[in-house]
């Protein structure tokens, strides 16, 4: 059996530096917005799935749907906590459509709530110190940070495509324009080409501008059977398209934190989001060029570039082309990451992907005020976690 | 000590089993599948290819020079965990050693504004820092070829 899905209610707590609010508080927040939106409350939940953090909270266990239900609402009902790294909150939302999906359950939530540490991340307990491990190899032997690796995927592609300093941060300032009218970003002032040239240069080529930092913040969404969603009066956003992936052997991608690829031709760059995108969007039945707005994971100005490259939006090194000539701009041929992305957020790990999806309800809803795509009809979103984790999901209206 | 630390007469590795000198040339340290010839650095314990039935893999010593991929400069200091002594920003090479094989190293003897993708290169091994009860602290990177 499988019945379609809708989103009933999203919501989120805004993204930022909330160091007096108890991670629970932010997921409850975030979970209490998106129950008001659906017009339910916590009796009609059926079950609740978290994306666990690694940071805190979860009794230790990443058991943060069993917080949250001890917390608000001991009501017996279905707790799953997910794993998934950076794309953890999309492996949320998919299986809370899979369990409405079955036609087990008929209202379920998902949700992603992160404060994240200050400075490096450590590594976890219990990690062992010798090659067997590669994060702890690429900082002894070489001191691989995250962006050296994005830095030498952007400087293959200048070598590849001639892309500019210029393209690269016209993508950062893009962001921040699209983040200016959104209440629920961190960084909303506009910036500029010659701004974001003048920040630091952190791994080259990309500067300080063009590389997202972290925030703490909280999305939920409550999904639900057709008969709910008539119920509770909003547009009908529909889950058209939801499907996580791994990645395949043989990927060239630069892939944190191993210090080696082994390389096969005909594989897919981040074939764990390319995989989740390609079976998005085969269920959903579109293609790119039904896509109205899509929300990214841009660790970087240069995913933003490579990535709808990637799904097939454009051929590879023509996005340089799309962002110079506005096809990336709200409105555009393809609105990128109108929210403004992670670049304008700052990545709250678990939270992220859940986001997204709040994100692109309220486009197809017509309520996202300041940075509204218009007639936005088809969305899609794209993942990246730790783990080679992908996840992407199709809405429509 | 291990018998791979001890051949190293300048230093000790900053990780055991990720290389070896071998008639006087430095040598990575990988595994390639007995099945399917993939090569991985560094040793893994399995061959990672689905189509594989045995995951059978064997020692194997990576070719000692390959050619510049990609590159980047790491400008500011990377965590603790990183050791150096005399930190000044560094580059940070992705070197294709044929195979299908890429890997990353820290580059040497290189000006930032010399580097170029393609340039050939081979496997040096240097000091990274000198610890107080183990001595000198070596790792492997890579240095311009000039013999090609």
């Amino acid at each position: 059996m499988s019945r379609p899905v809708y989103v009933l209610g999203a919501g989120a707590h805004p993204w930022g530096k909330w160091p007096d609010k108890p991670q629970v508080q932010l997921a409850v927040e975030a979970l209490g917005a998106a129950l008001a939106d659906a017009a339910l409350g916590w009796p009609q939940v059926q079950g609740l799935v978290a994306a666990s953090s690694r940071f805190e909270g979860g009794m230790g266990w990443g058991l943060h749907a069993n917080e949250v239900a001890q917390a608000v609402a001991e009501q017996g009902m279905a707790c799953v906590n997910v794993g998934g790294a950076c794309a953890a909150g999309a492996i949320a939302v998919h299986t809370a459509h899979a369990m409405i999906a079955s036609g087990q359950y008929d209202v379920v939530a998902a949700f992603g709530a992160e404060r994240m540490p200050k400075g490096f991340i450590a590594r976890p307990p219990g990690s062992s110190d010798d090659i067997s491990d590669h994060d702890y190899l690429r900082w002894v032997a070489m001191g691989a940070t995250n962006p050296a690796f994005w830095g030498i995927e952007a400087q293959r592609r200048i070598h590849d495509h001639g892309t500019s300093a210029q393209t690269l941060a016209r993508a950062a300032v893009l962001m921040r324009r699209n983040a200016a009218g959104n209440a629920n970003a961190r960084y909303r002032k506009e910036t500029t080409v010659e701004e974001v040239l003048a920040s630091p240069i952190v791994s080259d080529p990309l500067h300080l501008l063009e590389i997202c930092p972290v925030s703490d913040g909280a999305a939920a969404v409550i999904l639900g059977t057709e008969a709910f969603a008539r119920r509770a009066g909003n547009t009908p956003v529909r889950v058209a398209g939801c499907a996580i992936a791994t990645g395949e052997f043989g990927d060239p991608a630069r892939r944190i934190p191993t210090v080696s690829s082994s390389v096969r031709s005909g594989v897919s760059h981040t074939s764990e989001v390319v995989g989740a995108v390609r079976r998005a969007f085969d269920m959903a039945g579109v293609g790119p060029k039904d896509i109205d707005l899509l929300e990214m994971a841009d660790n970087t100005a240069w995913h933003l570039l490579a990535w709808p490259e990637l799904f097939g939006f454009c051929e590879a090194g023509a996005s340089d082309w799309m962002l110079e000539n506005g096809r990336f701009d709200i409105g555009g041929e393809l609105s990128l990451n109108p929210s403004g992305g992670f670049l304008s957020f700052g990545e709250a790990t678990t939270a992220q992907a859940v986001l997204q999806i709040c994100e692109m309800t309220w486009q197809l809803r017509g309520q996202a005020e300041g940075h509204q795509v218009p007639d936005a009809r088809v969305a899609l979103s794209a993942v990246l976690g730790l783990g080679a984790n992908g996840g992407s999901v199709i809405l429509t209206r | 000590m291990t018998g791979i630390a001890a051949s190293l007469d300048h230093g000790v590795p900053v990780a055991d089993g990720l290389f070896e000198m071998t008639g006087g040339e430095p040598r990575l340290i990988g595994a390639r599948c007995q099945s399917c010839k993939t090569v991985y650095f560094p040793h893994s314990a399995y061959c990672r290819n689905p189509e594989c039935v045995a995951k059978q893999v064997e020692r194997w010593l990576l070719p000692p020079r390959g050619n510049l991929y990609s590159f980047t400069i790491q400008r500011y200091r990377p965590p603790p965990l990183f050791r150096v002594d005399d930190w000044a920003p560094y580059v940070l090479g992705l070197v294709d050693l044929g195979e299908g094989l890429q890997v990353m190293a820290m580059l040497s003897g290189v000006a930032h504004d010399e580097i170029r993708i393609g340039m050939p290169l081979r496997l040096v091994i240097e000091p990274l820092y000198t610890d107080a009860e183990r001595g000198p602290v070596v790792t492997y990177k890579f240095a311009p070829d000039h013999r090609s």
